[in-house]
């Protein structure tokens, strides 16, 4: 008797390990994507169980973006199907789990719009229509701007910003509706070196928090310690799922800070802050920024 | 002002344009966010066709045209989505077949010509009835309400159609809607400020007011004060000057505009002058996860 009690305890604490008995977060199905009949995801199937931190990663065009945005619904299917937390896509309707963060260069539209009123609206999927913002909603506001550290510039307008800001306040956006499933597309475009090992710290936290995070990137940089997982893309097929692939080359070199910069025309190019200590470098305030 | 409100039309007059100062730039703020500033107008030269139905077989117009824009609204929305037409092309295809057939049905109707359509091009605020009275104000209403229920989740529709897609948001049912409520507002503004000019006062004041403003929320209401200003100005105005109240309206609001853009552009440099020289060099936050470090500062 004992002995069969102490196997279903056990048997329930490894199903919690494994977390067998929870759906994966997403899982693809032999899906496939074309425009205009070109195939951009050619037969893709992977599954990122709940509470993973996986790396989408592949060349330009390989259709690492298209199959996040499959995943989310943004991009229809051709064929094949789409999983979110075990539900089909089509029939899935607990959106307030999901936080997105688009790739863009600005975060604004075409009204002006405060960093507040950008981060709240990611709120949009938790509330009810009609409704006020309860303490709760606020509270949760006030949390996401604290965590990318813009509660200072909240009131501001976020066309003001820098596009390293401006990306910040699209990850704080994702935060506010606190969905426990990220998916972030190339969230470290146009942020400077320092600002991507925050967002590293970030995910990290969310990471411990025990959320699911699925981020496109171009490559892993200052997130390499987050990451559990890569699949590696290209041509629309998967060619690496595992460990993070090992840096070849010139990435290879000890001490190698491996960073691609994405011009942000507001921000000083990222490798002139290379060298990262001397502290007697000075860098010169950019005419004309903020 | 008194002398304003003793002739019966002038009451009726006045209370429609308080109703389209009011309603006009709410939606326009949605539209202007969302890079469809020229909706309005294309929806105006469909509802010229609904006029023209309206005159045609004896119905009210205002009626006619609320019915025609609003599936000129629904066709300009598939349109988009299906044919992969950009927004501004579908909205051509929608301004020819509109103006074409409001004449063509103008042409068949006994004893209207296309002066009769005159009226409704460029405004005759001075002859609404009091059924017009009532069917507006019902509009206005609607369009309310809309704001009311879906003003959250048009705000994330406008801002980025991605996000509300990846938010779960039934992007194409509010697509339609901002859509039909666009072309009601545009029946609620024909007889104060014409056809023609409709999206005048859906854009202008929404532009003026965000020279002045940085959140969407203030943006909306100023826009509502300065459309208000423009429509009851412009209407008294054109009553003691004896000027086309249309016309009246929409040059004062693009006054306002014009006003704003210099008024804006001096609280930019003054309050860039006054941030060059008290704000601090590096901006700290509280939180600390993402600090000092804001390129293109001096920060070390």
């Amino acid at each position: 008797m004992t002995i069969i009690f102490v196997f279903v305890i056990m048997g329930t604490v490894y199903a919690q390990i494994r977390d067998e008995s929870v759906p994966p977060a997403f899982q693809a199905l032999d899906a496939r994507v074309s425009y205009d009949g070109v195939p951009v995801l050619d037969g893709v199937s992977v599954a990122i169980p709940a509470g993973e931190t996986v790396a989408v990663l592949g060349p330009n065009g390989s259709g690492k973006s298209t199959l996040m945005r499959a995943m989310l619904g943004i991009m229809p299917l051709a064929s094949g199907e789409i999983r979110v937390h075990g539900t089909p896509l089509s029939r899935f309707r607990d959106w307030r789990r999901i936080g997105y963060v688009p790739q863009r260069l600005t975060a604004g539209g075409a009204v002006p719009a405060t960093v507040r009123e950008i981060v709240a609206s990611g709120q949009v999927a938790a509330r009810r229509r009609l409704s006020l913002p309860t303490r709760a909603d606020r509270a949760a506001v006030d949390e996401a701007l604290a965590t990318v550290g813009l509660t200072d510039l909240a009131r501001a307008s976020v066309r003001e910003l820098s596009g390293g800001q401006q990306q910040r306040v699209l990850i704080a956006r994702a935060l506010a509706g606190r969905p426990d499933t990220f998916v972030m597309d190339e969230p470290m475009a146009g942020v400077d070196h320092e600002n991507q090992r925050a967002l590293a710290r970030t995910i990290t936290r969310l990471r411990d928090r025990g959320s699911t995070v699925v981020l496109v990137l171009h490559e892993l940089g200052p997130l390499e310690d987050v990451i559990e997982r890569s699949v590696v893309l290209e041509s629309g097929r998967i060619v690496h799922d595992g460990a993070p692939p090992a840096p070849t080359g010139e990435c290879a070199r000890p001490g190698h800070e491996h960073q691609h910069p994405h011009p942000d025309p507001n921000d000083p190019d990222p490798r002139a802050a290379e060298p990262p200590s001397p502290a007697d470098l000075m860098r010169l305030e950019v005419p004309g920024r903020d | 002002m008194i002398d304003l409100l003793q002739y019966e039309f002038m009451r009726r007059a006045l209370i429609a344009a308080v109703l389209v100062g009011l309603i006009t730039p709410v939606i326009g703020t949605y539209l202007v966010q969302r890079r469809l500033a020229l909706l309005g107008d294309g929806i105006g030269h469909v509802a010229l066709t609904g006029v023209a139905l309206g005159l045609l077989t004896g119905t009210s117009p205002l009626l006619t045209a609320a019915v025609v824009s609003m599936f000129g609204a629904i066709l300009i929305e598939v349109v988009r989505v299906r044919t992969r037409t950009s927004g501004d092309v579908a909205l051509a295809l929608l301004f020819y077949g509109g103006i074409a057939g409001g004449v063509l049905l103008i042409g068949l109707t006994p004893g209207a010509s296309n002066a009769t359509l005159t009226g409704f091009l460029f405004g005759s605020v001075s002859t609404v009835s009091e059924e017009d009275l009532w069917i507006v104000a019902l509009l206005a209403l609607g369009v309310a309400a809309v704001v009311a229920v879906f003003g959250r989740e048009l705000f994330v529709l406008c801002q980025d159609e991605e996000v509300a897609r990846a938010h779960g948001l039934p992007v194409r049912f509010l697509s339609v809607l901002l859509a039909v409520t666009a072309a009601l507002t545009v029946v609620i503004a024909m007889r104060v400020v014409g056809l023609l000019m409709v999206s005048a006062l859906m854009i202008v004041p929404v532009v003026a007011a965000q020279q002045l403003t940085r959140s969407f929320r203030v943006t909306m209401s100023l826009a509502v004060v300065i459309g208000l200003l423009s429509s009851l100005g412009g209407l008294s105005t054109a009553f003691y000057v004896d000027l086309a109240p249309g016309a009246t309206i929409v040059l004062l609001a693009l006054a306002v505009f014009v006003v704003a853009v210099g008024v804006g552009g001096a609280l930019r440099r003054a309050s860039g002058h006054r941030a060059a020289s008290t704000r601090p060099p590096v901006v700290t936050t509280a939180a600390g996860t993402m600090p000092e470090s804001d390129p293109g500062r001096v920060s070390r």
